[in-house]
């Protein structure tokens, strides 16, 4: 601004010169022409610029500009000033760039994002501590739902993944294209809102209280109450500004869900398992609410008359959802299948147990001698069982006694057959030799013993039998029998045998003194009579009259007989049994002794005895 | 219908349960006094031919362990105040409470009753002391939980008082 101009004819002003005046007006006018016409400006260069008038009224003209520009230039030089001066009025420019429109935030966005980096870069630790007041509790909100939400999923998935109910849903998933969880929140999330409070805040009354049908619940203005000041409880023993108040309480099967306001709050108890949305409809009716009625909330007094309206959106509140029902069937019907089942599992129980017992019984049948089962089977309702059976073997039906087996249900086709069996032998002996009671037998191995004593006709009998055994039977040892005829019977029949009863000549009365004798013998018969009988062997005794060889025959045939009549005369006196005792005459003709000395004609005149077993 | 909040308040052990348990409805053990430190019962009667349900807060007695939890005294339109008449201290915690409750929520009509008046020869608080309460605008009635002498009254009394 302090150039120096050189000095130009401008400055030659005053002259009268006319050729020195044409020559300023000429310039003048070019002057005029640059500043009409820029290409003149262009061509032709100014003339102003070299007279330093121009430069002097300039500065007379336009001092006080000047001297401003020359302050804003220095400002705009000096960045101290400049910062003071755009901080000034930074946030109102700011203020008014937002209020127009958002183009200032997209421009200070990257601006922002490269500072936030910078900062994070530089240390971390304050935009930490920036945030950390904030995210926390978002987050740990955040989290505690989320889980809130995947543990009850996951509870619900586990109860359903194994059950019958699980595998259809499974199959859903799959056919639907969903994913299982999915599938088992639709059809569990079952729930019914039983109760909705809508609860002054600052006095804890009841403003009103609608109930879904049938739901009970005690005083609700008590409850109310009670609510309220466990919600005080809540917030005065933990940290008000963190929590709310209850949000989510749970009660055994009882949810109680809690919506707060400035002025009122909402308390709904559920039953079951609600949905999530379930929050939004409560919290849009305590909004709508807090909107209609905030003067009768504020100025509340325990007068509910006010609060009639609210009754409709707190009804809509009792939503619900129920179970989806099972078409028409009821559990009654479950009773059919279940006593079929039983009556099934009786039936086929029972007949398993007979089977067994009739499988017991078979094999008693087997192991009884004599007999011999070859097939048994089961047909309409009853055992047949086909068999060899030795007749003389046990009878079955017997067998079955014990075991419990109605005997109308088996039905026997025994074949007979003779049992060669040790056992079924010795029924057969001793049916067929009808022992004595004498005689005991016993079984050693495939030989029968038989011992004891036996007469001796049965013991003939006996072996007899013993011989005509078949092959492969068991065999019959007699050795160790005892013949009784050797023993009390021949003692007897000898003594009996051994003394005659003498006669004298022509006489038909024993000889005097043949008493003794006569006793004896009657008592030896008497004897004989007795062990005969126990025996079970017939006897015989024959009385035998003789005579001697004098005379002639037919008188001494009839005077032997008379004698032997005689003789069993005394004996029959004596109590010998008459039936025992047979007589006979035989004359001369049986002789004792055949000599003709008195001596032997007298031995010859006599009655002798004859014992005889009977066959 | 009417409803009002009225707390009953005292120092611990004077009896505040006991007097009002013959009197009023309730569905709530008193192990609720124990655990929240409130117990709510209800008084229905009629104010003016109008019926009126007095939501008593019977709030937890005050110890030398614990004060009166004073969140619970909001939103009440009046106070029964309790002291036990056979132990002079109980009026001084009486009066402590009356301080604290009337800097939480302001004037509001409030009793005090001074309760087993059924001792009276075991009396320990001198009438000269309940007589400087009257004179302050206190309203003393000497009640009897043993024998309800006076309780019915004193509901009627705070009814008609909170709701004028």
């Amino acid at each position: 601004m302090t150039k120096t101009r050189p000095v130009s004819q401008w400055e030659d002003v005053e002259t009268t010169d006319p050729v020195a005046n044409r020559k300023l007006l000429a310039n003048l006018l070019l002057e005029v022409a640059r500043c009409v016409d820029h290409e003149v400006a262009v061509k032709v260069p100014s003339a102003l610029d070299a007279d330093p008038r121009v430069e002097a009224l300039r500065h007379i003209l336009l001092e006080p500009e000047q001297a401003a520009l020359a302050r804003l230039q220095q400002k705009f030089d000096d960045p101290e000033q400049l910062a003071a001066a755009v901080g000034a009025v930074l946030p109102a420019a700011i203020a008014r760039a937002i209020s127009h429109d958002d183009r200032l935030g997209h421009e200070l966005a990257p601006v922002i994002e490269t500072a936030t980096q910078s900062s994070i870069r530089r240390d971390p630790r304050t935009l930490i501590n920036i945030l950390a007041p904030l995210m926390g509790p978002a987050i740990r909100k955040s989290v505690a739902e989320t889980l809130d939400g995947s543990l009850q999923s996951l509870n619900q998935a586990l109860k359903y993944s194994l059950s019958w109910q699980g595998l259809k849903w499974r199959m859903e998933a799959y056919r639907t294209g969903t994913s299982f969880a999915e599938v088992v929140l639709r059809h569990t999330l079952v729930f019914r809102v039983e109760h909705v409070f809508l609860i002054h805040r600052k006095t804890g009354l009841m403003l009103e209280h609608v109930a879904a049908e049938d739901a009970t619940t005690k005083d609700p203005q008590l409850v109310s109450g009670m609510l309220s000041a466990i919600q005080d409880f809540v917030r005065d023993s933990f940290d008000e500004s963190a929590l709310g108040g209850i949000d989510t309480l749970r009660l055994g099967e009882f949810l109680l869900w809690c919506e707060e306001g400035p002025l009122a709050f909402l308390a709904a108890v559920i039953r079951g398992n609600p949905p999530e949305s379930l929050h939004g409809v409560l919290r849009e009716t305590l909004d709508a609410i807090h909107a209609e009625n905030r003067t009768a909330l504020e100025n509340f007094d325990g007068d509910v008359a006010a609060f009639v309206d609210v009754r409709a959106p707190l009804e809509r509140c009792l939503a619900q959802q129920e179970k989806p029902t099972h078409k028409g069937t009821t559990p009654l019907l479950w009773l059919i299948p279940l006593a079929l089942l039983l009556a099934v599992g009786y039936w086929l129980t029972q007949r398993y147990l007979d089977g067994r017992a009739f499988e017991d019984y078979v094999q008693r049948l087997q192991a009884e001698p004599g007999i011999a089962v070859t097939t048994f089977e089961r047909k309409d309702g009853k055992w047949h069982l086909t068999g060899l059976r030795d007749p003389i073997a046990a009878d079955p039906k017997d067998i079955l006694g014990a075991l419990r087996i109605d005997p109308a249900h088996v039905v026997g086709n025994w074949e007979p057959y003779l049992a060669l069996h040790p056992a079924i032998a010795l029924k057969r002996i001793q049916a067929t030799l009808n022992p004595p009671p004498t005689v005991t037998f016993a079984l050693d191995g495939d030989t029968i013993r038989a011992s004891g004593t036996a007469g001796r006709r049965w013991i003939e009998k006996a072996r007899t039998l013993a011989t005509a055994l078949p092959p492969g039977s068991a065999q019959l040892d007699l050795t160790a029998l005892g013949d009784l005829q050797q023993g009390e019977i021949d003692r007897l029949r000898d003594a009996i045998q051994a003394r005659p009863v003498f006669f004298g000549y022509g006489d038909a009365l024993p000889v005097p003194g043949q008493e003794p004798i006569i006793e004896s013998l009657a008592a030896d018969l008497r004897e004989l009579a007795v062990v005969s009988r126990r025996l079970g062997v017939a006897v015989r005794v024959t009385l035998i009259g003789h005579a001697d060889a004098t005379g002639r025959d037919a008188p001494n045939l009839g005077l032997s007989l008379a004698r032997a009549e005689a003789v069993r005369s005394l004996l029959r006196k004596r109590g010998v049994d008459p039936e025992l005792l047979a007589v006979r005459g035989a004359g001369p003709l049986e002789p004792l002794n055949p000599g003709a000395t008195e001596q032997d004609r007298s031995l010859n005149r006599r009655v002798s005895f004859t014992v005889s077993i009977l066959e | 219908m009417l409803q009002k909040k009225i707390c009953m308040l005292g120092a611990f052990g004077v009896g505040k349960t006991s007097l009002v348990r013959r009197f009023v409805d309730t569905i709530f053990s008193d192990s609720y006094l124990t655990t929240v430190g409130v117990k709510l019962d209800k008084k229905t009667l009629t104010v003016g031919g109008e019926t009126v349900n007095l939501i008593l807060w019977d709030i937890a007695g005050e110890d030398n362990a614990s004060a009166v939890r004073t969140t619970y005294l909001r939103g009440s339109a009046g106070y029964l105040l309790v002291a036990d008449g056979t132990r002079a201290s109980t009026l001084d915690v009486a009066r402590s409470i009356a301080t604290r409750a009337e800097a939480e929520i302001g004037q509001v009509p409030f009793l005090l009753l001074v309760n087993k008046c059924d001792l009276r020869s075991e009396w320990a608080i001198p009438e000269s002391r309940l007589d400087e309460l009257t004179a302050l605008g206190w309203t003393v009635r000497p009640t009897s939980a043993k024998t309800g002498e006076s309780v019915e009254a004193v509901f009627q009394e705070i009814a008609d008082r909170v709701v004028r």
